[in-house]
C-alpha cells in the first residue's frame, strides 16, 4: 500500500516545490519537466532512470535533474510522484503547509508566519539528502530497464494508488486563496498543459504600495511566481522571481532616483478626471486656468529641482540665514517669479543683476543654483 | 577605441558604432519621424540621461544634446513633429525636451515608475499615452497637469505600443489590453495571452495591403514571440515561435534567453528581435521563417529601432540584468550600433 501521507497535503513536487491537484498530474509533470531526456525527449520515470537512459543511449553523463531547484537537483535519489522523498523533506514541506491555518490539529504546527514562502520555493530547505537510503524499493535502474517500459517494475503501485489517496473531500478547494499572506504562493505559470492548477497565480496580492519614497515596489519576493522553464532540459535565463528585470534592476541603490526636492509637487495630478466625452476644443477651454497655474507650476518645479540637482546644494540651502529668499526655492518665489514660468534657466539667470527684484536683496550668487551655465546639461551622476 | 582589436570582439557583426554610448545600459532607442529630413537618433538610459544623436548619411554619428531626468530612463517616445522627445522615468514623471532650446519640462506624472510613454496624434487630438508599475494607463494633453484620461491596467505595465488607431498594453500578469483610439481612448478588448510566460516587448504592426494595424508582435522572457492578429479570419494565423536560444546544451541545459525588443520594418513589414542572448534575428512573420541571425555578441541586446525609411538598424548592446546584479559589469562598455539593413529585411519572394 502506498506510504500514508499524515496530513491530506497536496502532492508536490520534490524537485520544484510545486504543488498538484492530484498525483497523477504530478507524475505528469515530473515525466514532462524533470525526466524527460534533453537530448531524444524521451520521457523517462525516474531521476536515475533519466541519468541511465543519457548513460547508455546518448553516452552522456547527466549530474542534475533539469528543472530542479538547487538543493533538489540530485539525480541519484528515486522518486516518482509523492514516493521516495526523503522523510525530514516531507516533514518540513508539511511545517511550512501547516503554518496555513488549516494544520492547527498538526503534531508538529509552528507558528507558520515566520517560516513561510521563501524557503518553500526558493528552497534551503534541508538539503542533506542522503541518497543512500532511498525509500523506494528500487535501487538503481538495472541496464535494460532504463527504457520507459515501468509498468513492469515495482514503480507501479504507487501509480495506480496514487489518486486514490488523495481524498478529494480532505483538501480545501482553495487554501492557498483563503489564507493568502501566510501561505507559500501558488508558483509560476501553469504549465502548458495546465487545467489542474486550482489557484490562480497571485501576482497582485502583496505587489502595490506604490507610493513608497522612490521605491520600485514590486511584490515581495516570496510572495511572487517564478521565472520557470517548461519544457525539461531548458533553463530560462532570467531571475527566478518573476517580476520584470527593470523592476529588479531599479530596487538596486545604484538606480534610486534621486531624492526629489523637497518642494510641493504642485505639477502632481488630482484625481480629478476629465471626463474623456468632451471635445478636444471643450476640454482645452476648461482647462485653460489649470494650464496656466500647471506651467507656472512645473517650471517652479523645475527650478526647484535645479536648485537641488547638485547634493551640495541642499547642504547649502540648510546653512542660508534666511534660505526663504533663495529664488530657486519655489514655495517663496515672489509673485513676480511667477510671472515668467516658460523658461526657468533664464528666469534663474536674470536675477543675477544685483538689485533686480529680490526682496531684501540677500543672494548668494556663487552658489545660485542657475548660476552655473549648463548646469542641467552636465549634472553629475548622482547615485 | 577604434582600434581593429576592439571591432572584432566588440563587433562581430561589423557595424557601425555610434560615438559617445551612454554610461550604462541602453533602456530605449527612437529614430526621428519622417516629419524631420535630417535623421537624429535618441537613446535612454539607466544612467538618468537621453542623448541624441545625428545619423549622418555617411552613418557617421554626431552627438548633439542630453538631458538628465532624476531617476532612470524606462522609456522615450518623439512627437510626431520632430521637436520634443518624452522621457519616462523611474522618478515617476515624464518629461518633455524640448530639442531645440535644449530644455525639459514636466508633463506627465504616476504613483510609480512609468514604463512607457507613446506620443499619439490622431485627426482630431494628440496626446501622450503613458503607462506604469501603478497600474494605470493615461492620457496627457501636454499643458494640463491632470490627465485627460486614466484607465486602470490589470496590473503594472511591462509593454506598450502604439500606432493609431490602435493601442496595445501588456501587463505583469500576462494581460494584453487593446486600445482604439478613434474619437477618444477607449478599452477596446482584453485578449488572453498567446505566451506562458511574462511579457516583455509588444509590437504593433500593420496590415499588408490596406497599411492599418492589424495586429501584434508580443515577445516574453522565454524566447518566445507571439504573433497575434486582433481580428484573425483564421485562427491558425496566430502562431509563436522560439529564438533566442542557445544552439547547444550546456551541462545538458539549453539556455532559453529574454526577447528584449521587437521593431517592424516600416516598409517590408518583417521583423527584427533582440535578445538577452546577445544577437538579434530578422524575421518574415508571413513566410513564416528566420531572414537573417546575427553574429552572437559578449553582452545581451536591450533594444531596437529602424529609422522611418526602414535603411537603418539600430541596435543597444548592454547589460540587462537578466543573470542577477551580480553579473553587471560596469566596466563593460555600452555600445549603440547602426546597420544599413533595407536588404536585408526584404520578405522572402514566393
Amino acid at each position: 500500500m502506498g506510504r500514508k501521507k499524515k496530513k491530506a497535503s497536496k502532492p508536490w513536487c520534490w524537485y520544484c516545490n510545486r504543488e498538484f491537484d492530484d498525483e497523477k498530474i504530478l507524475i505528469q509533470h515530473q515525466k514532462a519537466k524533470h525526466f524527460k531526456c534533453h537530448i531524444c525527449h524521451k520521457k523517462l520515470y525516474t531521476g536515475p532512470g533519466l541519468s541511465i537512459h543519457c548513460m547508455q543511449v546518448h553516452k552522456e553523463a547527466i549530474d542534475k535533474v533539469p528543472n530542479s531547484l538547487p538543493n533538489r537537483s540530485n539525480i541519484e535519489i528515486e522518486i516518482y510522484g509523492m514516493e521516495g522523498i526523503p522523510p525530514e523533506d516531507i516533514r518540513e514541506h508539511e511545517k511550512q503547509k501547516s503554518g496555513g491555518g488549516k494544520g492547527s490539529d498538526s503534531d508538529d504546527d509552528e507558528p507558520a508566519a515566520k517560516k513561510k514562502a521563501a524557503p518553500a520555493l526558493l528552497g534551503p530547505g534541508p538539503s542533506g539528502v542522503t541518497p543512500g537510503i532511498l525509500p523506494t524499493p528500487m535501487g538503481p535502474v538495472p541496464p535494460g530497464m532504463y527504457s520507459g517500459h515501468m509498468p513492469m517494475n515495482p514503480m507501479m503501485p504507487p501509480f495506480m494508488q496514487a489518486p486514490r489517496m488523495m481524498m478529494p473531500g480532505m483538501r480545501p478547494l482553495f487554501p492557498a486563496a483563503s489564507i493568502p499572506t501566510s501561505t507559500p504562493n501558488k508558483p509560476t505559470f501553469p504549465a502548458y498543459s495546465n487545467a489542474t492548477i486550482s489557484a490562480p497565480p497571485t501576482t497582485s496580492t502583496s505587489s502595490s504600495e506604490p507610493k513608497e519614497n522612490g521605491e520600485v515596489k514590486p511584490p515581495a519576493a516570496n510572495a511572487c511566481p517564478l521565472v520557470t522553464a517548461t519544457g525539461a532540459g531548458s533553463k530560462i535565463i532570467h531571475p527566478p522571481e518573476d517580476v520584470s528585470l527593470e523592476e529588479i534592476r531599479a530596487r538596486h541603490a545604484k538606480y534610486r532616483p534621486r531624492p526629489k526636492p523637497d518642494a510641493p509637487a504642485p505639477a502632481a495630478p488630482q484625481p480629478a478626471m476629465i471626463t474623456p466625452s468632451t471635445s478636444q476644443a471643450e476640454l482645452f477651454s476648461r482647462q485653460v486656468a489649470a494650464h496656466m497655474s500647471a506651467a507656472v507650476a512645473a517650471a517652479r518645479q523645475q527650478q526647484a529641482a535645479a536648485a537641488l540637482r547638485r547634493p551640495m546644494m541642499q547642504q547649502v540651502v540648510g546653512v542660508l540665514p534666511q534660505p526663504q529668499l533663495r529664488v530657486g526655492v519655489p514655495v517663496s518665489m515672489p509673485p513676480v517669479m511667477g510671472m515668467l514660468p516658460v523658461m526657468p534657466q533664464f528666469n534663474l539667470m536674470r536675477p543675477l543683476q544685483p538689485g533686480m527684484l529680490l526682496p531684501g536683496g540677500m543672494m548668494p550668487m556663487g552658489m545660485f543654483p542657475g548660476g552655473v551655465p549648463g548646469l542641467p546639461m552636465m549634472q553629475p551622476r548622482y547615485r | 577605441m577604434y582600434n581593429q582589436m576592439g571591432t572584432t570582439t566588440n563587433n562581430p557583426n561589423k557595424d557601425l558604432e555610434v560615438t559617445s554610448p551612454p554610461d550604462d545600459t541602453v533602456s530605449a532607442l527612437e529614430f526621428s519621424p519622417p516629419s524631420v529630413p535630417q535623421t537624429f537618433l535618441i537613446a535612454g538610459s539607466w544612467d538618468c540621461r537621453a542623448r541624441c544623436w545625428e545619423v549622418e548619411a555617411s552613418g557617421k554619428t554626431v552627438p548633439k544634446a542630453a538631458q538628465g531626468m532624476d531617476g532612470p530612463i524606462l522609456d522615450i517616445a518623439w512627437h510626431d513633429d520632430g521637436s520634443k522627445v518624452f522621457m519616462a522615468s523611474t522618478d515617476k514623471s515624464v518629461k518633455c525636451w524640448d530639442l531645440a532650446a535644449n530644455q525639459t519640462m514636466q508633463v506627465a506624472a504616476h504613483d510609480a515608475p512609468v514604463k512607457t510613454c507613446h506620443w499619439i496624434k490622431t485627426p482630431n487630438y494628440t496626446c501622450l499615452m503613458t503607462a506604469s508599475w501603478d497600474k494605470t494607463l493615461k492620457f496627457w494633453d501636454t499643458r494640463s497637469s491632470v490627465p485627460m484620461m486614466t484607465m486602470n491596467l490589470s496590473e503594472r505595465c511591462y509593454c506598450a505600443d502604439v500606432d493609431y488607431p490602435m493601442a496595445v498594453v501588456g501587463t505583469a500578469d500576462r494581460g494584453i489590453c487593446l486600445y482604439t483610439l478613434e474619437g477618444k481612448p477607449a478599452e477596446f478588448k482584453r485578449i488572453e495571452s498567446p505566451l506562458k510566460h511574462q511579457h516583455r516587448c509588444i509590437a504593433i504592426f500593420k496590415d499588408k495591403k490596406t497599411k492599418q494595424p492589424t495586429g501584434f508582435a508580443l515577445g516574453s522572457v522565454e524566447g518566445r514571440v507571439a504573433i497575434q492578429y486582433v481580428n484573425p479570419t483564421n485562427p491558425k494565423e496566430n502562431f509563436t515561435f522560439k529564438c533566442h536560444r542557445s544552439t547547444g546544451t550546456t551541462a545538458g541545459y539549453q539556455d532559453i534567453y529574454a526577447v528584449n525588443d521587437i521593431a517592424f520594418h516600416p516598409v517590408h513589414g518583417t521583423l527584427a528581435t533582440v535578445g538577452s542572448d546577445g544577437s538579434f534575428s530578422f524575421w518574415d512573420k508571413d513566410a513564416r521563417t528566420k531572414l537573417k541571425p546575427s553574429e552572437p555578441l559578449d553582452q545581451p541586446l536591450t533594444k531596437c529601432a529602424f529609422n522611418h525609411n526602414g535603411q537603418i538598424f539600430a541596435y543597444a548592446v548592454g547589460y540587462d540584468w537578466s543573470k542577477g546584479h551580480e553579473h553587471f559589469n560596469p566596466a563593460k562598455k555600452n555600445y549603440i550600433f547602426l546597420r544599413p539593413c533595407f536588404e536585408d529585411l526584404k520578405p522572402r519572394s514566393t
